[in-house]
């Protein structure tokens, strides 16, 4: 090992998979060794076990649907307002004057603490959840976006304006394909934190979904149960996140070149 | 016919962090003919930048005005084409896109945009990069499409500002060839700035000499070599007699800057 070098895409796949490994030979380890209580963390063997049943007869493929929906949703929405007033604050200084303070503050406004409020105002139904998910992501969308169209490289947009470029046409054709690539980027990024409040919207007034199974597996202490539900949510993650890592790579060609 | 009048132009940046302001440029008078090479030759930070960017309608006069066939100059536009000397093509369009960058803001049908834009890649030597990403490019590569992308527009005047400043003494005699070749056969109005005086001869039918800071026209010389000028001409006496009076004209204007530093 030496700073720096780089590994084969092989080696790289080996050394990922060897850690999951050495996760589950300690997990396996601590737990069918009796190091730890069964009360307290269920075995790997057990948890495999909970989760076929979970599938099988509690239709908790339907709680996984209704949770995707509900995260995918929530954040659709926050990014169809997000990434245009973000592109309208990086382009016009004014505008960012205007919002940013707002969304600077607006930004570190826990989104579940907000669940009680939105409980009172939307209920316990539907659009609760999205918009706890969207009060999460559409601030640091907007933030972060603004960023960077703000970043875009000065001497491009100057290239632009002496090639006859309107000012529209340095948003569309320069501000935009510059940043466009960081933007899919932010939303790959805000769209994992957007799973962390959706489970924490589905543990408070809920009655599907994988935040929801976990709460009524704790009632019944049935740790096999929840840490099925996590490493879900972790798989479904780990999905998204790949999918979308192939999506960007496919639309930018011109990063990779 | 095309004249740029660059009239009792001059810049002065305002002060910052308690700096005092910088006088970057002194009133400078400096007429451009049609067909006119000219090249500004000055040492580094002696205001070349700031005039080309003023003319270009990318900085603003602190007094003074250009115009160009009589109008005004008030910001940039499409009858002035400029090449910079760090690398600003669009890295997310291919050599083709970017050379068509103008002519698609203009409207020009997709047809046609390729047309001229393929003519210039023949004639700037890049036949067969047409798809390249900038990244995939050299730098004098980055550099000919970059002329190729501000001749698209066919320009009243071409800019450079020092755009074989980054690359190796080979390839930015073959670049001074090249953009000579053109100018040759198409007779463009060209100011070109640059720090090398080899360059400065070669290219220009008139060298401009700036003096350092405050930058100001120091001497004006014109270059009576013949045309085409092959790279052989560097090493004819008239040349190198050009040569010998511009570094000393150069040579006081480095020592002053040193001096000052
Ligand atoms: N935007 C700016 N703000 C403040 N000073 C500047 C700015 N641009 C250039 N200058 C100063 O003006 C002087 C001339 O710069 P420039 O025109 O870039 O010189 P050159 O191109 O001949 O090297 C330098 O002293 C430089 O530091
Ligand atoms: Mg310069």
């Amino acid at each position: 090992m030496r700073p720096l070098d780089p590994v084969t895409s092989k080696q790289r796949v080996a050394y990922g998979f060897a850690f999951f490994v050495l996760f589950v030979a300690l997990w396996s380890w601590a737990t069918l060794g009796g190091h730890v209580s069964k009360t307290f963390l269920a075995n790997p063997l057990t948890m495999v076990q909970e989760g076929y049943d979970l599938l099988a007869r509690q239709g908790f493929l339907y709680d996984i649907g209704m949770t995707i929906w509900r995260v995918v949703g929530g954040f659709a929405l926050a990014a169809i307002i997000a990434v245009p007033l973000g592109v309208l604050m990086g382009a016009y200084k004014p505008v960012e004057a205007f919002l940013e303070p707002f969304v600077s503050f607006a930004r570190y406004l826990p989104a579940s603490a907000f669940i009680p409020l939105l409980i009172l105002w939307a209920g316990i139904g539907e659009l609760q959840k999205l918009l706890v998910i969207f009060i999460g992501s559409v601030f640091q969308v907007i933030l972060m976006v603004a960023v960077t169209v703000g970043a875009t490289r000065r001497d491009l947009v100057e290239a632009a304006y002496t090639l006859g470029a309107s000012d529209r046409g340095i948003i569309r054709r320069v501000l935009l394909p510059s940043s466009a690539p960081e933007i899919a980027e932010i939303l790959r990024l805000v769209l994992g934190w957007a799973w962390t409040y959706v489970i924490v919207a589905e543990l408070i007034g809920s009655s599907s979904g994988i935040g929801h199974m976990i709460t009524d597996s704790q009632a019944l202490l049935n740790t096999g149960q929840i840490i099925f539900g996590i490493i879900v949510i972790g798989l479904i993650g780990l999905l998204s996140d790949l999918l979308f890592k192939a999506f960007n790579a496919w639309l930018f060609p011109w990063r990779l070149a | 016919m095309t004249t740029l009048r660059i009239e009792q132009v001059s810049r002065t940046f305002p002060a910052r962090h308690g700096n005092a302001p910088t006088r970057a440029l002194e009133p400078t008078d400096l007429t451009i003919g049609n067909n006119d090479f000219v090249t500004i030759l000055g040492p580094s930070g002696c205001g070349k930048s700031t005039l080309l960017r003023i003319v270009a309608g990318l900085d603003r006069p602190t007094s003074g005005r250009v115009t160009l066939d009589g109008r005004e100059v008030t910001g940039p536009g499409a009858d002035r084409g400029m090449v910079f000397q760090s690398y600003t093509l669009f890295p997310w369009l291919t050599v083709r896109e970017n050379i068509a960058f103008g002519l698609r803001e203009r409207g020009v049908a997709q047809d046609e945009r390729n047309k001229i834009a393929d003519a210039l890649i023949r004639q700037v030597g890049l036949s067969g990069f047409e798809n390249h990403w900038p990244k995939q490019l050299s730098g004098g590569m980055q550099q000919r499409t970059a002329i190729a992308r501000a001749l698209a527009n066919d320009p009243k005047i071409l800019l450079l500002d020092e755009p074989f400043g980054a690359l190796d003494n080979q390839t930015r005699a073959l670049m001074q060839e090249m953009l000579l070749g053109i100018w040759e056969r198409d007779q463009k109005t060209v100011l070109f700035v640059t720090h090398d005086i080899e360059e400065a001869i070669f290219l220009g039918s008139r060298v401009i000499v700036m003096s350092a800071r405050p930058g100001r026209i120091k001497a004006e010389i014109n270059v009576d070599l013949p045309h085409p000028r092959s790279y052989k001409i560097k090493t004819t006496p008239e040349f190198v007699q050009l040569k010998e009076r511009l570094v000393e004209e150069i040579r006081t204007e480095a020592l002053k800057v040193a001096e000052h530093a």
